[in-house]
């Protein structure tokens, strides 16, 4: 298996991700930077070009990636499994779209985006993937909740061009403008049905918190809540809306035609905006920790 | 053969086969536990014990805890949104490597060996065994600033940790300081202030 900064060695320059994920950065104060070079991260890191001490801080990032119990390479198996997940989904509505548009398999093929509830479920769980990967990268920080709170609230901003592209892409675009104030309502009718029928579920099942279904769908909603609170600040101190983000990517992207829950569904089948922005929250995480005990 | 006698053989068949293959197949590197360098989680201190022998934030400061790990705890020190420093203490028991940096260094900041890593970082070993250090951000810190850093720890508190540690005055043979006379009464008062070892169960 590869290492953390291998994968982020690897990561596209220039993509339909990176176009996506730049458009949207353009709604972010402090923007974004494609980072995609692991030697070019230390540097930063360690405010130091010696390529001895770099090549000492890769070694032990190595270490500390291949180290089981470190939860670095766990947390990306967390952002793996929820693209893979978001992946088929979106593949499988691209597929209804194309069939619903040829005459004779129209009436077959209902064209169908995601139900609410199942885009609801998606959310959540995308939510719950967040926190669990927080808590595996960066253990619990501090000795109180304050402390926890803020290390949150740090990891959170770094990371605000995702959690930018995730209220977009995953609420506002397919549930409306005011998908922050319906999700809760959405939840409550999530069942442990919806819950078996995302992909996602099965691979995230073992390392959600509780036993059972009901356990996880209670996780699932506390998580949710959580971040409901902080996400609800987050793009109204932003001004986030649907229709804001869809100019932000057509000055990236180009020109969009169709319907907001349809570029949500483009987004998810041909872009992997999580994962890419994963591997690099990770791997600066890893990096300083990396740089700390060398 | 009566038909218990026949379960408990087929049972102790499978269960056989099970341990055969965890122990001749190689699962184990697959299965979870352990630390980096594979050593007992139990020789290592939790980060936990760190986070309160950080240096306190001063005026228009803040300190954001950002891991917190076995033998490990990082944190921020920020000024308003910018990040000044990463400062981390570590265990360097998952580690040993880290440790041979200082073996030649004639720098001491408070009797620990000190060592400078690049234009940015300042490292220091307490109790032979923790490293405390401070990682300049962004704008970047001078030598002299990380160093006020690194004294603003609680660096006796830190030595605390390691019961098997000398005093930081207790230096390689050959470079020994000449003994000084203790101070009668100062001593019980320190000890006093040191809190117990905290060696805490696996996590």
């Amino acid at each position: 298996m590869s290492t953390i900064l291998e994968r982020l060695d690897r990561l596209p320059k220039r993509n339909l991700t990176v176009l996506a994920l730049k458009g949207i950065s353009t709604l972010v104060p402090g923007g974004w930077r494609n980072l995609t070079s692991a030697d070019e991260l230390i540097a930063d890191v360690m405010g130091s070009t010696d390529p001895e001490l770099i090549a000492q801080v890769r070694a032990r990032a190595d270490a500390l990636s291949q180290a089981r119990h470190e939860g670095y390479s766990r947390a990306m198996s967390l952002y793996d499994a929820v693209n893979r997940s978001q992946k088929a989904a979106g593949g499988l509505r691209v597929l209804a779209n194309v069939a619903g548009a040829l005459p004779l398999v129209k009436q077959m093929a209902k064209l169908t985006p995601a139900s609410e509830t199942l885009q609801a479920a998606d959310l959540s769980l995308k939510v719950g993937a967040e926190m669990l990967a927080f808590t595996q990268v960066n253990g619990l920080p501090g000795d109180s909740f304050g402390d926890f709170a803020a290390s949150l609230g740090e990891y959170a901003g770094e990371a605000s061009v995702r959690m930018a592209a995730m209220v977009c892409f995953d609420a506002l675009l397919p549930l409306g403008d005011d998908a922050l104030q319906r999700l809760d309502g959405l939840l409550g009718r999530v069942g442990k049905r919806e819950l078996r029928e995302l992909p996602a579920y099965a691979g995230m099942a073992s390392l959600i918190p509780g036993r059972g279904d009901d356990a996880h769908l209670r996780f699932l909603r506390q998580g949710v809540d959580t971040w409901l609170g902080w996400a609800g600040g987050f793009a109204s101190g932003l001004g986030l809306s649907g229709q804001k983000a869809v100019r932000a990517l057509e000055g990236t992207l180009g020109p969009w035609q169709g319907g907001f829950d349809q570029l949500a569904t483009f987004l998810d089948a041909f872009t992997d905006t999580y994962q890419h922005t994963g591997v690099q929250a990770i791997a600066r995480r890893l990096v300083e920790r990396a740089a700390a005990e060398i | 053969m009566s038909r218990i006698l026949r379960w408990g053989l087929g049972l102790l068949l499978i269960a056989g086969l099970l341990i055969g293959t965890f122990l001749f197949l190689p699962f184990r590197s697959w299965l979870p536990g352990g630390t980096v360098g594979d050593v007992p989680t139990s020789e290592v201190v939790n980060g936990t014990a760190f986070n309160r022998l950080f240096p306190k934030p001063q005026q228009g400061e803040s300190i954001v805890f950002t891991q917190e790990k076995r033998g490990f705890s990082e944190a921020r020190l920020k000024n308003g949104q910018e990040t000044r420093a990463l400062l981390a203490i570590s265990d360097t028991t998952t580690a040993p490597e880290a440790r041979n940096k200082f073996a030649s260094t004639p720098e001491r900041l408070q009797g620990w060996p000190l060592v400078e890593q690049g234009a940015q970082a300042s490292a220091l070993l307490v109790g032979q065994r923790f490293q405390v250090k401070v990682i300049g951000q962004g704008a970047g810190l001078d030598a002299s600033q990380r160093h006020e850093l690194l004294a603003a720890f609680d660096l006796r508190g830190l030595a605390a940790l390691n019961p098997t540690a000398p005093s930081p005055r207790a230096l390689p043979q050959g470079q020994q300081e000449p003994v000084r006379v203790p101070v009668p009464g100062r001593r019980a008062k320190e000890t006093v202030e040191l809190s117990t070892p905290v060696l805490e169960p696996a996590a």
